[in-house]
């Protein structure tokens, strides 16, 4: 799991609406990296990697929720949510698959079929979840959330006069 | 479960002293469970403290560069509690699905082999058994259970003793500007 990157000038803000202002760019730019191959099921780590990253962004719009305009706020958090929400779903399905193997790979080759039957359901529903994933990030490029969530910190900063 | 309202945050006002605000409430938030996850069987309550601790993780991540040290070492010590009441959580998902399965795989056998008797049948032959073409699942799936309950009530343990941890730390007045 990658770390998240410091917030550059973050604890010399002048105010919290400033350091709202850093951090929101900041993460939103790490979501935004972490999204090539995150459709690839047989390299997990992709998803775990957007997700955690989609985290620390609705996490960071939580916390400074009082800093922005409350209607364009809201309906971005909301679509944050729902990519953490279908990031979640994969990555749920992910970790499960995983650790039906560990647990299948245990017993004795007489007694996996039952937990061989759980993983294929698993996996029916990873690629359900993969797919709905696909399906947001299509509706996310064409939403370009991505700038609207660099427009929402950069007009809240010209509104405040951060300095750069 | 929703977040406690942050009262009196000021987005004009100095970072360090709005941030060490919502430090308080979301401590407090925590806190607030800590009776109910007492009883090993109250899943809301260990859920409700996960999603608490959580938040707890990520205000003291973010603020670390201004709250110092003590939010480092509070967000690490959330972040445990975090990470083994996420293990119970999916525990507590996990037993009732596959408990579940076993009870869908059981009907579809018995299905199976009751249909395989004549209508006017007045008993059912063993080697109607053969149908229950499931029946190989069942061992699997019974030890998978047993290995999951098992695994909950080493994770609760565990659990207590993570939640002494972060409690014995006094997070909230070292963090909130009461403790100092």
């Amino acid at each position: 799991m990658a770390r998240a990157r410091p917030v550059p000038g973050f604890a010399e803000s002048a105010s919290f609406r400033e350091a709202a202002i850093r951090t929101v760019e900041v993460r939103t730019e790490e979501v935004f990296e972490h999204r090539d191959n995150v459709l690839d099921i047989s390299d997990i780590e992709r998803v775990h990697d957007m997700r955690v990253a989609t985290r620390r962004l609705r996490a960071a719009m939580e916390i400074f929720e009082p800093c922005f305009p409350k209607k364009q706020f809201r309906g971005l958090l909301r679509e944050v949510k729902a990519l953490a929400d279908t990031l979640g779903a994969r990555r749920d399905a992910d970790v499960a698959i995983a650790a039906m193997d560990r647990v299948a790979a245990e017993l004795p080759v007489a007694d996996r079929a039952g937990v061989n039957h759980l993983l294929a359901e698993l996996r029916a529903e990873q690629q359900q979840a993969n797919e709905a994933l696909a399906g947001l990030l299509g509706q996310i490029d064409s939403d370009r959330l991505h700038e609207r969530l660099l427009a929402l910190a950069a007009e809240t900063g010209a509104t405040a006069e951060v300095p750069a | 479960m929703k977040a406690r309202k942050v009262k009196g945050l000021d987005p004009d006002g100095p970072l360090d002293a709005n941030l060490r605000r919502i430090v308080a409430v979301r401590v407090a938030e925590l806190h607030s469970f800590g009776k109910a996850v007492l009883d090993p069987s109250d899943v809301e309550a260990l859920h409700d403290m996960r999603i608490a601790a959580k938040r707890v993780r990520y205000v003291l991540e973010l603020g670390e560069p201004v709250l110092g040290p003590d939010a480092g070492r509070g967000a690490k010590r959330a972040r445990a509690l975090q990470d083994v009441l996420g293990e119970i959580h999916d525990c507590d998902e996990g037993i009732p699905r596959v408990l579940a399965l076993i009870d869908r795989l059981r009907e579809e056998d018995v299905a199976a082999v009751r249909d395989s008797a004549d209508p006017t049948a007045s008993d059912l032959d063993p080697a109607a058994l053969r149908r229950a073409r499931n029946r190989r699942k069942y061992a699997g799936l019974e030890s998978l259970v047993s290995y999951m309950r098992a695994r909950r009530a080493v994770l609760y343990a565990e659990f207590l003793r993570t939640w002494a941890k972060f409690e014995r730390a006094k997070l909230g007045a070292r963090l909130d500007g009461t403790g100092r």
